[in-house]
């Protein structure tokens, strides 16, 4: 590719290079092939997954593999040992502004490389972009649901970016081959992780996109980050504190002027210790269950002039470890454990996420919740350390985490389910241990409590 | 979700150790991204 970068300048275009060794190995292998294009690094490999490039032990052991090596020395390329991540294949892509895709080559193994006249053609003038999503085959969709038989019964092996990768053989790419345009999506919580994503793929489908944020800062330099990314005008963003009830009372008087098609509640908070708002509500109680309920009430009738209207809860899997708490939902008579707060409050979520289908029963709008699975968002490197700095190296990308969430606010399908709990687009069931079930009356004061607490201040 | 929009807001360090996104380098002109399998 380097003795071609005269005829890829000639065609207007530039040649870019990624690798994924260190700083110092890009610099020498700049000055060793006498290179003047931009040469990158990514050691995390964050571009390298985001493009779909391959990657693992099985991809490097091919019968093809010789005559590539044989290939490459007959062309003059010299491997000087490996600087990088020994096991990461590569790949070739064409993007022409407007982020329009022309060419697409994912290496299989070791020195597969595509022909360069391909890669050439692609910069023509007269190159059409090409289609991104490829129908889902049907022996590919019987091998994720095998291997998913596998994984499943482990959290491990399920929760992480093996299982996101083996579930994901089994979604249909034509899901979200969508046009959200028209549409008006919320995202709470959306100045970075999971509700950034969602944000940032709502707006690539065309939806309007209002980002919710606590901080205008972080939410405006988010929703910046959107519009360019996307190209859309129509990314905006609202300040609200969704454990402030008079924030979320405030926010929902200026959104509810125009109907609302999307409300994913992912806001979310994991304090060390017990912190108290000022309508004195335990933090996590009054972020993740009592404002997001706020919300929904508030919102509902704007929900209601959309015939799309979809609300998504966005929980966590641990909350498959703790029951309903209703006893001390506000952590004034326990000692504070901030993740069991955590957990309590994402399983009621689910819980929530039921009765809002319930209660809307009769309207055109569905209430699902999901879980996005273990996720490296900057969240969790705060909240958790010890356990992303154990567990980061298989950890999904804050996209693989937010996938699910996309595909249940926009994927026409998915409006056939309401008040469901789902995990990388499957139905999935919502206690894995029985201490954890709720009875139907647990579930009533839930309702009621949220009512309660919701409720406005008397004057 | 389009492969450049999942690119776009990636910033690296180039060789020097400055920052950028990648999704700038396609904003004026068409690109060849190349990823290589590793330096070397």
């Amino acid at each position: 590719m380097r003795d071609r970068i005269d005829d890829i300048r000639a065609r207007g275009a530039e040649l870019v290079i990624v690798g994924n060794g260190a700083q110092n190995f890009a610099a020498a292998f700049r000055e060793d092939f006498e290179l003047d294009c931009p040469i990158l690094v990514d050691p995390e490999l964050r571009a390298y997954r985001a493009a779909g490039l391959r990657r693992g032990r099985v991809e490097l052991l091919s019968p093809r593999l010789p005559l590539n090596a044989l290939r490459a020395l007959r062309s003059g390329s010299r491997q000087t040992g490996v600087q990088g991540d020994p096991w990461q294949l590569g790949g070739v892509f064409v993007i022409r502004p407007g982020g329009h895709l022309m060419y697409r080559y994912v290496s299989r193994e070791a020195g597969d490389h595509p022909p360069v006249e391909e890669i050439l053609a692609a910069l023509e003038e007269e190159a059409k972009p090409i289609q991104e999503a490829s129908p889902t085959s049907g022996a590919q969709v019987w091998l994720g649901r095998a291997l998913s038989r596998v994984v499943d019964p482990f959290v491990v092996s399920s929760f992480d970016r093996t299982g996101f990768r083996i579930h994901s053989l089994t979604f249909r790419s034509e899901d979200l081959d969508v046009d959200l345009s028209g549409r008006r999506c919320l995202v709470t919580g959306a100045n970075s992780g999971i509700g950034y994503e969602t944000a940032l793929a709502l707006a690539d489908l065309g939806a309007e996109v209002v980002l919710l944020c606590r901080n205008p800062e972080r939410g405006e330099q988010a929703a910046e980050r959107v519009r360019q990314q996307t190209g859309s005008s129509r990314v905006s963003l609202e300040i609200v504190d969704m454990s402030d009830l008079a924030s979320v009372r405030a926010a929902a008087a200026r959104l509810a002027s125009a109907p609302v098609d999307v409300l994913v509640h992912n806001a979310g908070v994991l304090p060390d210790e017990r912190a108290e708002t000022r309508e004195g509500l335990e933090l996590t109680l009054a972020t993740h269950v009592v404002g997001p309920f706020l919300l929904t009430r508030l919102l509902q009738s704007s929900l209601e002039k959309s015939p799309y209207g979809r609300v998504i809860w966005v929980s966590s899997g641990g909350m498959y470890t703790r029951r309903l708490n209703l006893e001390d939902p506000n952590w004034t008579r326990r000692d504070y454990d901030g993740v069991a707060a955590y957990a309590e409050t994402k399983r009621a979520q689910v819980v929530l996420s039921e009765l809002w289908a319930e209660e809307l029963g009769g309207s055109p709008i569905v209430v699902n919740a999901m879980h996005p699975g273990w996720a490296d968002t900057p969240s969790v490197k705060s909240s958790l350390p010890r356990f992303h700095r154990v567990m980061r190296n298989i950890l999904r990308t804050p996209a693989e985490g937010a996938d699910t969430v996309v595909w249940l606010a926009a994927c026409p399908g998915a409006r056939q389910s309401t008040g469901r709990f789902f995990f990388d687009r499957q139905e999935r069931r919502t206690h894995l241990l029985p201490f954890t079930r709720e009875s139907e009356e647990d579930r009533r004061a839930l309702w009621k409590l949220c009512e309660q607490l919701s409720s406005e201040p008397s004057r | 979700m389009r492969i450049a929009s999942k690119l776009s807001g990636i910033e690296l360090s180039d060789w020097t150790g400055d920052r950028e996104q990648l999704g700038t380098f396609w904003r004026d002109r068409p690109i060849v991204l190349v990823f290589i399998r590793h330096f070397g």
